[in-house]
């Protein structure tokens, strides 16, 4: 794969140069040898002409934007690839981490593209599947209530914030991202009135141009926040959590494609700035520790939580991906015994995405997020805390319809990474961790950046979170409820073999197949 | 409604000194081999082009393929020109043909933007939604 886009970007420089060039030595020819030369001249004429505009003009496809005519190849390709891939490879719903089916509705969200299929589902009906049930009585549009969520009210503080759509984009760091990525999602986000989680990239340089709400993210590594030794530095602290965009504070504990492992960053994509903005030597890659310095135990992380309320006087959120239940548990008793509570909790799944994790993790540790949210849920339930909160969850919830799911087990609001990423036009090239990404996103070479137009892919930003909205509230009044607080599992068909099951009560698992 | 009535007069405009010029190529018009000699193209060049002019007219004229033909109206009218440039010059009549020439090749740029959804090539960037990137 690498090879194979190296060269691309190489064929495609090649081109660019060969076609004026040609255009001139027919022009020559036609003068010198035989004016039918003229009609190569004409025909490269053309060629640059069309590759120019692709190249400069365009705004649209990144892929043209960076590659020209020779991409042009690549959509011709796509065009004929149901075809291709029906007799060779592999089929629409075959590809991973999104097959195309999914990939292509969140383009045709992004590009603001009606998304009705046609004849049918081409999922596997089987029964195995968790589905949606409707209502026999759906709701009125205008019965259903506003969506809106306060952080920190459960607290009493004076600086809460409130969210209006319950969709907000996951962390991804300057450092995974590159900055034109990070601004045209940031833009976007500004536009379509989401905050910005900012990854564990330490100080969000790029995030604070677009003038966004953000989630400040601290990382294990404390980029941004740390001191010498790695532990908190509350001054720094405080400066940021006093910018007016910075309205929470998210405490990284782990990640689901890397659970129990720190973030990482591999060296090709370490620039002098981004050393400079996170404090680290260049040349190396930039491995943070698998847990916070002062999170030792169940009590010592409570009291973490507590301090960073204290000094940020924010909300303050914790994100981890679930390895035992059992330690969820005893941190939930902890915190009740404390009588501390972050404001509020994201579920990621093992199931995660990442800018670069060893292929051991993302693949083998950690539970996947489904049957984690609806545990971690069942706990705070169980310990009479659910209502002290806010529960958000993350895990290739790129669509309504795994998004709807997250609800009824118990999430308040999503969190997507790369859901966001698809909506830039990202291609599943897989090469976020090589710089080399053919669509500008995840890299720090200006030459490949240039193909994402930052207002261009913002509007791209705001469409798809529109479209979003819009179909969960379709999914939502077709429920027959009225705000997403009021699903539950019960909104669910959950087959008997699926490992949500045993979380259904008797009862609920009989009106499975009622 | 504006953008089809534009359409339909330029696309007219060309067809006509299309079939005009041919004309002349296909008669053996004096002046219409006097130019191709000068290229160097008779008469082979000469009937080339004008079956090439016919075919780019017609294509022009039928709804479905007035890019197709644009493009070739375009390659046309551009190598037209670069005769012009290098081998016949613009004196005299010459000069009143060339414009002719200048006038279609912005008429064939202007078709071939405004018509550009129906190339296959250019269809999925355009107008395919889940065209990716
Ligand atoms: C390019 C990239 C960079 C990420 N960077 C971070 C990060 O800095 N901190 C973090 O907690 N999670 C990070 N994540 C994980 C996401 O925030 C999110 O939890 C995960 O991808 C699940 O969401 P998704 O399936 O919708 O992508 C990153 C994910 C991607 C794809
Ligand atoms: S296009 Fe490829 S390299 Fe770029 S973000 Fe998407 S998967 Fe990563």
């Amino acid at each position: 794969m690498v090879s194979l886009t190296v060269d691309l970007h190489r064929l495609s420089k090649f081109v660019n140069v060969a076609l004026p060039v040609l255009t001139v030595l027919f022009l020559f020819g036609g003068k010198f040898l035989s004016f039918y030369l003229n009609f190569f001249t004409v025909t490269f004429l053309f060629l640059s002409i069309v590759n120019y505009f692709y190249l400069r003009v365009q705004t649209e496809h990144s892929l043209l934007r960076n590659f020209g005519i020779v991409a042009q190849g690549r959509y011709l390709i796509e065009s004929i690839g149901p075809e291709l891939r029906q007799y060779l490879f592999a089929s629409d719903t075959e590809e991973r981490p999104f097959n195309r089916v999914e990939r292509a509705e969140i383009y045709r969200k992004a590009k603001n593209i009606d998304s009705a299929s046609f004849f049918g589902s081409l999922k596997e009906f089987d029964s195995t599947e968790i589905k949606i049930r409707h209502s026999m009585y759906p709701t009125d549009r205008e019965a259903l209530l506003p969506y809106s969520l306060t952080y920190g009210e459960e607290r009493g503080i004076g600086n809460t914030y409130t969210i209006t759509k319950p969709i907000i984009i996951s962390a991804m760091s300057y450092g995974s991202l590159g900055r034109q990525a990070v601004r045209c999602l940031a833009r976007g986000a500004k536009m379509a009135g989401i905050p910005m989680n900012t990854g564990e990239g330490g100080y969000p340089k790029y995030h604070l141009m677009e003038g966004c709400d953000l989630i400040f993210q601290m990382g294990t590594a404390k980029f941004g926040v740390r001191d010498e030794e790695g532990f908190l530095d509350e001054e720094k602290l405080r400066d940021l959590a006093g910018k007016d965009e910075v309205k929470m504070i998210e405490i990284k504990l782990s990640q689901g494609a890397k659970p129990g492992k720190g973030g990482l960053l591999p060296k090709e994509k370490l620039t002098p700035e981004i050393a400079g903005l996170r404090g680290v030597p260049l040349g190396k890659d930039v491995i943070s520790p698998p847990h916070h310095k002062e999170c030792k135990d169940k009590s010592t992380t409570v009291s973490f939580i507590r301090r960073v309320q204290e000094v940020s006087e924010l909300p303050v959120g914790i994100k981890f991906c679930v390895g035992s239940f059992e330690e969820v548990e005893e941190l939930v008793g902890e915190m009740a015994r404390q009588n501390i509570f972050p404001d509020y909790m994201s579920v990621d799944g093992a199931e995660g995405g990442t800018g670069a994790a060893p292929k051991a993790f993302m693949d083998r540790v950690g539970v996947p997020l489904f049957p984690a949210l609806a545990r971690v849920n069942r706990i705070l339930c169980e310990a009479g805390v659910r209502g002290r909160l806010k529960l958000m969850a993350a895990g290739k919830l790129i669509n309504p319809g795994r998004q709807m799911l997250a609800f009824a087990l118990g999430a308040q609001a999503v969190y997507t990474a790369r859901g966001f990423m698809l909506s830039l036009g990202c291609i599943q090239a897989l090469q976020c961790g090589q710089n080399t990404c053919p669509i500008g996103i995840t890299t720090h070479d200006p030459t490949l950046q240039r193909g994402l137009d930052i207002p261009t892919k913002a509007k791209r930003v705001e469409n798809y979170v529109h479209n979003l909205e819009h179909d969960l509230h379709e999914l939502l009044a077709a429920s027959g409820r009225r705000s997403f607080n009021e699903l539950t599992m019960k909104n669910l068909f959950i087959p008997e073999d699926s490992t949500l099951a045993p979380l259904l009560d008797q009862q609920s698992l009989a009106s499975t197949y009622n | 409604m504006m953008k089809t009535k534009a359409s339909w007069i330029l696309r007219i405009f060309a067809a006509v000194i299309f079939t005009q010029t041919l004309y002349f190529k296909f008669t053996g018009h004096p002046d219409s081999v006097e130019i191709f000699s000068a290229l160097n193209m008779e008469p082979g060049g000469r009937i080339l082009i004008g079956i090439l002019e016919l075919v780019s007219a017609i294509l022009l004229l039928v709804p479905g393929t007035v890019a197709y033909g644009a493009i070739l109206a375009w390659g046309i009218m551009s190598g037209a020109i670069i005769g012009h440039c290098t081998e016949i010059g613009f004196e005299g009549d010459l000069l009143s043909l060339f414009l002719l020439g200048v006038g279609v090749w912005v008429c064939a740029t202007v078709l071939l933007v405004m018509h550009r959804h129906q190339l296959p090539l250019l269809r999925h960037t355009y107008e395919k939604p889940d065209s990716s990137a």
